[in-house]
């Protein structure tokens, strides 16, 4: 596969796992932001997924509405929904003859949804959760379709890596947000993480597993340790191992060996620590010390199998 | 005869129309128009609004770059498709294979030994003063002797419904794709009217093309890595570059992803460099090699044109073709024909006067009403005079600049383009078409897949067919016999 192709069908995948945290987001500190009187401020949101100076910010902790607009439709944001969309239908074009058909119309279909002016003016008119369930629910026709049509290859593996290396990085994120917003607080409410567990998908989960009651230290369990949970990062870096090992036949061995070495070493880190059981702080650095680690394994793909220098 | 369909519909006894003879509909369009005449307007507006959207869906578009953000238009269609009967179609296919080998011995000929000067057929001055002559070329042996792979000849009918080529495209011809898309929207939108029609398939145009590509590499590999080179995604013609690819399942390349090392052509993939043997290439000459060629592009392939010309990889279509679509040489063709194959024409060129000779310039300029005048150099409808519907002061500025440069300029009397009926604002309107026909030329012969691409003028009156000029397409039925 040319080298090429591989690095763009990575980010194409990168590119619809963060879409998806995206969204996810959005929906649910919106949900939060009409529910709870002080849970849910937009300013970490905006520092991680907005390109405007913190400080210069115009939007008011009411402004949920515009802030939203601006998180998913502002063309001029780079690090907006829109612009995401894009990336990753700009990366499928230039792939189109080792994608599927019927995944590249989704994409495409997706590129169009997002520019429709209906979508827009539901978000600025009141209504942006239908809004953002209606673009959710395309994006998990994307994940079928990968599932249901994409050739187990070369392709599919690094499809993956992408799409798991990206999803690592936003559940640390997420776990990150929640517990600066709440720094000054020791409390941690249950609705905090309550909001945390419906962004990523888990909270009927965490329900089965710990009978409803929200404790940092089970939280931290999930998000990072439980292997069941696939947006936890312990999975994502089990089922990254697994493939990228798929690669080693079609590898070169020495390209196989660095990325190997990163991937292996990020992997135990996370599996033989403890950060369940330890101080807030020590959390932080601890999170912050695995997100360098996964940016690292990535820039080693980069190196080794896509050319860059 | 159906009311609402075609309430209106003009007969021009100056212009042939594919579908209506004085006033009754031709054989060819019968059938078809029989099982139309019962579908309501609103239906017909439903199946017009269904073919833009799965356009759209499909990608089927191309995207207009301006101002950061690309802006994504669908080449227009109309779903009324052109009917072409078999004997006509069987007149084409011969006149088209007979152009194609006699224009493939001219290259060869041109870039080799140049019989054709020598015996005083074409004049030296305008094959060495045409920019599309490829100096690099010159004794450069190419696999088989082929040079024009893949062609698209432009086809116009005259008001006797007789077929004039008016272009040979001999370098990197597109539109094929459309001629699939075309096909595949029409069993859509008109089911079962393929088979009752006994319309001839062209789905296995993209088999053809595959099984030639591999073919050209001959003995060298057994099994010949066929790469298609596109400019990439911001190139008008991408959605092409990547249905062929995927049709043929072969790579699709920029000219980033291959190297050239030893005079061997290379891509980079995940596991290192990969030898290439044959390349489609749609990117034309002048960008291909910025060491031979134009040096500040870097669409191509540094040092490419040397493992070419030792033989090290085969390159689709052949370096140096312009030389044989030029609008100027193009008025030679008939006597090529004669000469390299003894025959005569059986498909008739648009007569063309070469402004270069000062007679015919002379005669130009008189009746500059009723002349077509185009720079030998430009294509997509660009740097075109139409006499009837110019302006004096265009015709002034026209003659200034063919005063100064004569060479580059051909005239043309303007040839009325035959019409075929149109489904606009509800009804059916005639606009004016042509054909595109796609021959694929490899060691075994040449195939024509039956159909093409017929270009239409949507613009009432408009006799300039192009996608940049506001034309559009339609599917081509070509019926068995």
């Amino acid at each position: 596969m040319l080298s090429r192709v591989a690095n763009s069908i990575c980010w194409m995948a990168r590119y619809m796992e963060r879409t998806n945290g995206m969204l996810r987001l959005l929906r649910t500190n919106y949900i939060a932001s009409q529910n709870e009187l002080d849970s849910a401020s937009w300013r970490s949101i905006l520092k991680l997924y907005s390109d405007r100076p913190d400080e210069k910010s115009e939007f008011g902790p009411e402004d949920s509405l515009n802030v939203i607009e601006h998180l998913m439709f502002d063309s001029e944001n780079s690090f907006s929904v829109c612009n995401n969309i894009v990336r990753a239908r700009e990366n499928a074009r230039a792939v189109q003859d080792n994608i599927t058909k019927e995944l590249w119309q989704c994409l495409n279909d997706y590129y169009h949804l997002i520019r429709q002016p209906a979508l827009r003016d539901q978000v600025l008119s009141g209504d942006p959760v239908s809004a953002l369930d209606t673009l959710i629910q395309q994006g998990m026709l994307y994940y079928g379709i990968v599932d249901n049509t994409m050739a187990r290859g070369e392709g599919y593996n690094f499809l993956n890596i992408g799409k798991l290396l990206e999803r690592s990085v936003l559940s640390l994120d997420m776990l990150t947000i929640r517990i600066t917003e709440h720094s000054g607080d020791q409390r941690l409410d249950s609705s905090a993480w309550r909001y945390l567990l419906y962004t990523l998908s888990g909270y009927e989960l965490y329900l089965k597993s710990y009978r409803g009651k929200f404790v940092t230290a089970y939280v931290v369990d999930q998000v990072i340790y439980n292997t069941d949970f696939p947006h936890s990062v312990l999975y994502c870096l089990t089922e990254m191992n697994r493939y990228f090992e798929r690669l080693k036949t079609c590898s070169l061995p020495d390209s196989y060996a660095h990325v190997e070495f990163h991937i292996g070493r990020t992997l135990n880190n996370v599996k033989y620590s403890n950060a369940d059981h330890v101080q807030l702080s020590a959390l932080t650095d601890f999170l912050k010390t695995t997100r360098n680690e996964i940016f690292e394994i990535s820039n080693t793909i980069n190196k080794y199998y896509f050319g860059h220098n | 005869m159906p009311e609402h369909l075609l309430r209106g519909y003009p007969y021009n006894p100056a212009v042939w129309d594919e579908m209506i003879d004085l006033s009754d509909v031709r054989q060819s369009y019968k059938g078809f128009f029989s099982a139309i005449q019962t579908i309501p307007a609103a239906e017909m507006d439903l199946k017009h609004e269904l073919a833009r959207k799965l356009f759209m869906s499909q990608g089927v578009t191309f995207t207009v770059y301006s101002s950061g953000e690309g802006i994504e238009k669908i080449f227009p269609f109309d779903i009324i498709p052109r009917i072409i009967q078999a004997k006509e179609w069987a007149i084409i296919e011969a006149g088209i294979r007979q152009r194609l080998k006699a224009l493939n011995i001219f290259l060869k000929d041109i870039y080799h030994e140049q019989f054709i000067i020598k015996d005083g057929i074409i004049p030296a001055k305008l094959v060495f003063s045409c920019p599309n002559f490829l100096r690099e070329m010159m004794n450069v042996n190419v696999p088989y002797d082929i040079y024009t792979h893949i062609s698209g000849i432009d086809l116009i009918r005259d008001e006797q419904g007789k077929f004039f080529v008016l272009e040979d495209n001999l370098r990197t011809p597109s539109g094929v794709s459309y001629m699939l898309e075309n096909r595949n929207m029409t069993y859509r939108i008109f089911p079962d009217q393929l088979p009752r029609n006994n319309v001839r398939p062209v789905n296995h145009y993209p088999d053809l093309l595959l099984k030639n590509l591999m073919a050209i590499a001959g003995e060298k590999s057994s099994e010949p890595v066929v790469v298609l080179l596109s400019p990439g995604i911001f190139n008008s013609a991408y959605f092409e570059h990547t249905t062929l690819a995927r049709l043929m399942g072969i790579e699709l390349v920029e000219g980033r992803d291959l190297v050239v090392d030893n005079h061997f052509v290379f891509m980079k993939t995940t596991t290192g460099l990969k030898k290439v043997d044959v390349i489609y290439r749609r990117v034309d000459d002048e960008f291909i090699d910025p060491l031979v060629f134009r040096s500040d592009t870097i669409l191509g392939v540094p040092g490419i044109y040397m493992a070419y010309r030792k033989g090290n990889v085969a390159i689709v279509n052949a370096m140096g073709n312009g030389i044989a679509d030029d609008k100027a040489v193009y008025a030679y063709v008939p006597d090529m024909i004669r000469y390299y194959m003894n025959e005569e024409p059986i498909l008739h060129n648009v007569p063309t006067y070469q402004l270069g000779i000062p007679e015919n310039k002379d005669m130009v300029f008189k009746n500059m009403e009723n002349m077509v005048i185009k720079r030998t150099n430009e294509s997509g409808g660009y740097g075109m005079l139409i006499g009837n519907c110019a302006t004096e002061q265009q015709m002034d500025d026209f003659k200034v600049a063919i005063n100064a440069d004569p060479r580059s300029f051909i005239a043309q009397p303007i040839i009325s383009l035959s019409s075929a009926p149109c489904y606009i604002n509800g009804v059916l309107q005639p606009r004016r078409v042509d054909l595109r026909p796609f021959a694929l030329y490899g060691p075994d012969g040449i195939d024509i897949v039956p159909g093409g691409l017929t270009r239409v003028a949507l613009k009432e009156g408009s006799l300039v067919v192009n996608s940049s000029q506001g034309g559009g397409s339609k599917d081509t039925w070509i019926l068995a016999d």
